[in-house]
């Protein structure tokens, strides 16, 4: 049937014109000569229908109206990539860089710090800052370890020159008690002094966290500043105890790591009684022992312990009353340990390759 | 404390590996620092080998225990093999017996010492003896609570081979067979003991005495040391010949043709002893023991084992009586231990059986009470003064991992956060927003870096600085954060933006809180689409405004007269009339002191954060009603002298203007051809609206003619 014939060389006419139609204008052109209502060839083709014997009407039907299908997805695809071809006015090669907003990093110590304040917070804690410059009162003395205790070895103090006065804490800072104000003699060793100020001010109950940084006589090395910042925490009131400290580090510290053991381990503070050193399982070996954690499967991360009856008598509370625990953590310690940085200076360093590797 | 397993084994009959035991006893309050494998102390036959305890082949594990400044008790095998026995339930067994020892005096002694207290050996009841050769004279019983000396007739040579692998493997050189035997008991036991050459004393006399004035002592190091009238001295009938606990003279040195000597075994006040080894610099395994706290209970005993073991090694002799003074008797203390607080304070209750067990192993004497036990506590147990102590051993010994997990009741409100925490996240977020990174940098500086910041006598000096690099505190954030760029710059970084939130510390201001920038670089980024913009002082003085704006104060610039930055290029901050900080561009002579090229411009600011949050105190936030009216804007230019400076003519505009003037900024400023030499055209848009009507143009016009007059009056401004 020589009809459907006419179908093939529609079709083999149409290719070959689309294949030299460049612009918009052949494409116009094609259009308007196979598919225009008036005048377009398959248009013509689907009038002749009724002179279709019946028996193939339907199969010419529906070769003609693929044609049709045909021509027209193939126009709609060859426009396309003639726009594509010829950007419009103004157009741009959006793969080029964008032009910079700078926008700073905070740095990863400030990072472990306000998510450790967070931590806290949520579960109470008033979170509170203290003076960098202590007296010996404060910073020994009133923690148990009087003149001449050997614990004072322990921490190597870096002494003041002159007395100076020490900043002001938390938001009760203008009105200090006047028995706290001390000429400052020291750069305090530990922010444990601030657990004194603080009790002298308040009665139990309490729970407060305190940031911040502290001195020790060290020399730089790999795992060693001579500058460095700690948190604080403490926690007053009747029958708190060591099961209780338990549990608080066990929440923060999965908090803090993610899904983390945690242990306890017997250790010595002169201002804590019973004292501990609180591990966590070693992530980088799950636990079975690896150069990290010294084979030993877990990580110290902390130093911890119920405040020792003496703290309590220096302060005026009555340890019969009362119990707590209280607890010193190093924030470089556990950022080395979150972000996987093994030389502490590092963080000192504030060299902006290394500040940079951390999320906005 | 390092501890061969085969020694540990001779007085416990431990199993396990050594990496179990170090297991285990990690948690019973002994941190191991690490195990080492020695060969030559692997077990071998000596005459103190034990039967019973397997004898193993290859190295011997040495596990090395951190001991807690605490338990000098545990500075010894004896010490930690009774943590260990207690840990597994197993018998403390006594070391090595010793033979007989000569007779043993009892003048002078404290009536009952080293009886009420358990001794390691089992025959410890003192002997009669002959005469003693020996005198001992304690002038100073404070200091020298107890002195027990003996006399041998020795031989000097090399202890045998079990011995000096002993040494070695626990830390300690051999040198003489002598010698070698007292630093065998100070590891076995713990206790700390010295031989003198007995010839070269002046007597068989012992006087235990504080120093004479000037006196000297050339120490066993080779030293020449000055002692002071505070150091205790052992000496002679003449001169001092060791400091007291902590180091031995070299004139009486036990040498190779030693034939005598005086072995001594005493108890030291700890305080003193640390004193004098602080003031000598000097810290021995002798002074270690004894400053943390001996045990006075052990002289005799650790006498009598020295004694023993000269002869058993062959290395002489006893002679005479061992010589006990014990002028000072010191009790072993009694303490109530209340089974209710033991629940206080763990959060969990032990059975009393638990609680004997660990103490009973650890050598406390318990006897029932009403509410739990009367305990004696051991002479050793130096920390063990107060109940909370006890608890602390049957807490120790129980398991902490045994203890229930609970969470501390809430049971008052929680506290607000300290605002000054609220404010540095508010600081790090407009900060990091203009592109800034915080940087942490040390407290102290070195006094040259500090100088250019404050006068030289408001610095505050470290007393003990480690090094010149860390002598002062720092008087300002700025150097620290100037030297942390200049690190950034010599590692190819261009473009740098720092700041900094902490204390600083003056003699006059004390401790401060302050927030420091710096900047280098480019202010606009580079980009294809056209060049960017290199920093400059407007760019600096924006961020100082946008810091303040985040604390909640105006601030304003006036020109600065400070030495350390750029004339021209300076200023002070100022809120009210009170001044907040600088801002300006660092000079180059200062840039190029913190070794930052000639050819950066270095822009810095520094704000105190106490000044600016007490001008921002009480402040609430309240909102206006939008405007209900529309504005009206009008430019106007002039010509005005250079010297005038901008805010002089926005503060006459405004004074005129007043309320109806909403908005003010200068947008041109210009000079060159068309304005007069050493003057300057400057145009500014003004902004006006009433909040109750709409002004009209004729108000807005008799306005801008009052400011004109007012300027050209003022300022002899001259309208473009």
């Amino acid at each position: 049937m020589s009809d459907l014939s006419v179908i093939e060389a529609l079709r083999a006419d149409f290719r070959a014109r689309l294949a030299t139609a460049g612009t918009d204008r052949d494409l116009k052109t094609l259009d308007d000569q196979f598919l225009s209502r008036r005048s377009g060839s398959v248009t013509a083709l689907l009038k002749q229908i009724a002179t279709v014997p019946a028996g193939e009407r339907r199969q010419f039907g529906q070769l003609v109206n693929a044609l049709k299908t045909e021509i027209e997805a193939a126009l709609e695809e060859r426009r396309a990539a003639v726009e594509a071809a010829h950007a419009p006015a103004g157009a741009m090669d959006v793969t080029l860089a964008s032009r910079e907003i700078p926008i700073g990093r905070i740095h990863p110590l400030m990072r472990v710090r306000q998510q450790v304040e967070d931590i806290f917070s949520h579960m109470g804690y008033e979170i509170l800052e203290g003076p960098e410059v202590e007296d010996d009162y404060h910073n020994f003395e009133a923690l148990n370890m009087p003149p001449d205790h050997p614990a004072r070895d322990m921490q190597d103090t870096l002494y003041l020159g002159v007395p100076i006065v020490g900043g002001t804490w938390g938001a009760h800072g203008g009105t200090l008690p006047a028995a706290q104000v001390r000429a400052a003699t020291l750069l305090r060793t530990h922010t444990s002094a601030m657990q004194i100020r603080y009790m002298k001010t308040f009665p139990p109950p309490i729970r407060i966290i305190v940031p911040g940084r502290v001195y020790r006589r060290d020399n730089l090395d790999l795992s060693h500043t001579p500058m460095f910042q700690q948190f604080e925490g403490l926690v007053v009131g009747h029958g708190v105890t060591l099961a209780d400290l338990k549990g608080t580090f066990e929440a923060m510290l999965r908090q803090l790591f993610g899904d983390v053991k945690v242990r306890l381990r017997p250790s010595f503070f002169p201002y804590t009684e019973p004292s501990a050193e609180v591990d966590i399982s070693c992530q980088s070996c799950a636990g079975s022992g690896c150069g990290t954690c010294k084979h030993t499967g877990w990580l110290e991360i902390l130093g911890s312990g119920m405040v020792h009856p003496a703290v309590f008598e220096a302060v005026g509370y009555d340890p019969e009353q009362v119990t707590g625990f209280a607890f010193g953590m190093g924030m470089e310690r556990v950022a080395m340990l979150k972000y996987g940085v093994d030389d502490i200076r590092l963080f000192y360093e504030n060299d902006l390759r290394f500040l940079e590797q951390f999320p906005l | 404390m390092k501890v061969p397993l085969s020694w540990l084994r001779e007085l416990v009959p431990v199993q396990e590996s050594a990496e179990a035991l170090a297991r285990t006893m990690s948690v019973r309050g002994f941190a191991v620092e690490g195990i080492e494998y020695d060969v030559e102390s692997s077990p071998h036959s000596t005459s103190n080998a034990r039967a019973g305890v397997p004898e193993t082949t290859g190295p011997d594990p040495v596990i090395d225990f951190e001991v807690t400044a605490n338990r000098p008790d545990c500075m010894s095998m004896i010490g930690i093999a009774r943590e260990v026995a207690v840990a597994y339930g197993l018998p403390l067994l006594p070391p090595g017996r010793p033979p007989a020892v000569p007779g043993l005096s009892t003048d002078d002694r404290g009536a009952g010492a080293g009886q009420a207290l358990q001794s390691v050996f089992s025959d410890g009841s003192p002997q009669a003896g002959p005469a003693t050769p020996l005198e001992i004279i304690i002038e100073d019983a404070d200091l020298c609570p107890r002195y027990v000396g003996a006399v041998a007739d020795v031989t000097i040579g090399s202890s045998p081979d079990w011995m000096q692998a002993r040494l070695r493997a626990a830390g300690i050189r051999p040198i003489s067979n002598i010698v070698d035997v007292t630093n065998y008991v100070l590891l076995e036991m713990g206790h700390p003991m010295h031989a003198f050459d007995l010839p070269k004393l002046a007597g068989a006399q012992i006087h235990v005495r504080t120093a004479r004035p000037d006196e000297m002592l050339k120490t066993l190091d080779g030293q020449s040391r000055a002692l002071s009238p505070e150091m205790l001295v052992i000496a002679d009938a003449e001169r001092a010949v060791a400091v007291a606990g902590v180091m031995g003279g070299a004139d009486s040195e036990v040498t190779s043709s030693t034939k005598a000597i005086v072995l001594e075994s005493a108890y030291f006040n700890p305080v003193s002893v640390r004193r004098t080894s602080k003031t000598l610099g000097l810290k021995t395994e002798a002074s270690m023991r004894f400053e943390r706290g001996a045990d006075p209970a052990l002289p005799v005993d650790a006498m009598r084992r020295a004694v023993a073991l000269i002869e058993l090694i062959g290395a002489g002799r006893g002679r005479g009586a061992v010589v006990d003074r014990y002028p000072k008797l010191i009790e072993p203390r009694m303490l109530r231990l209340r089974r209710s607080r033991i629940g206080a304070l763990l959060g969990a209750s032990v059975p009393d059986a638990d609680v004997l067990r660990i103490l009973g192993g650890l050598g406390f004497a318990l006897q029932d009470a009403d509410d739990g036990w009367e305990i004696t506590v051991p002479t050793r147990r130096v920390d063990t003064v107060r109940e909370v102590d006890l608890i602390e051993e049957v807490a120790r010994h129980y398991g902490f991992d045994r203890l229930p997990v609970t969470f501390p009741a809430l049971t008052s409100a929680p506290p607000p956060v300290d605002p000054t925490i609220v404010r540095a996240r508010q600081l790090r977020a407009v900060l990091t927003a203009a592109g800034f990174s915080e940087a942490v940098t040390f407290g102290f500086m070195s006094e040259p870096a500090a100088i250019p910041f404050v006068s030289t006598g408001d610095l505050v000096p470290i007393a003990n600085p480690l090094s010149e690099n860390f002598a002062v505190l720092r008087p300002s954030v700025l150097p620290g954060l100037i030297d942390a760029l200049a690190h950034n710059r010599r590692r190819e970084q261009r473009d740098i933006r720092l700041f900094e939130i902490g204390a600083r510390f003056t003699r006059s201001d004390g401790e401060r809180r302050a927030v420091a920038c710096a900047w280098t670089g480019m202010a606009a980024p580079e980009h294809w689409s056209g060049s960017g913009r290199l920093v400059d002082f407007f760019d600096i003085k924006s961020v100082v405004e946008r810091v303040c704006e985040a604390v909640g104060v105006q601030v304003r610039t006036e020109p600065s007269s400070q030495a350390w930055l750029t004339p021209g290029q300076r200023a002070d901050v100022l809120a009210n009339e009170a001044r907040v900080g600088v801002v300006g561009q660092l000079t180059t002579t200062l840039a190029d002191s913190h070794g930052l090229p000639s050819s950066d411009s270095v822009y810095v600011a520094e704000i105190d954060l106490e000044t600016l949050e007490q001008i921002a105190a009480g402040r609430v936030v309240r909102v206006t009603p939008l405007p209900r009216y529309p504005s009206v804007t009008r430019d106007i230019s002039v010509v005005i002298e250079n010297s005038v400076t901008a805010a002089e003519i926005r503060r006459t505009i405004q004074d005129i203007a007043r309320a109806l003037l909403v908005r003010i900024s200068e947008f041109d400023r210009y000079q060159g051809k068309g304005i007069p030499e050493g003057r300057v055209s400057l145009s500014l848009h003004l902004t006006f609206r009433s909040s109750d009507r709409t002004l009209t143009d004729e108000e807005v016009q008799a306005t801008m003619d009052l400011i004109i007059a007012a300027l050209k009056d003022r300022h002899r401004a001259v309208q473009r």
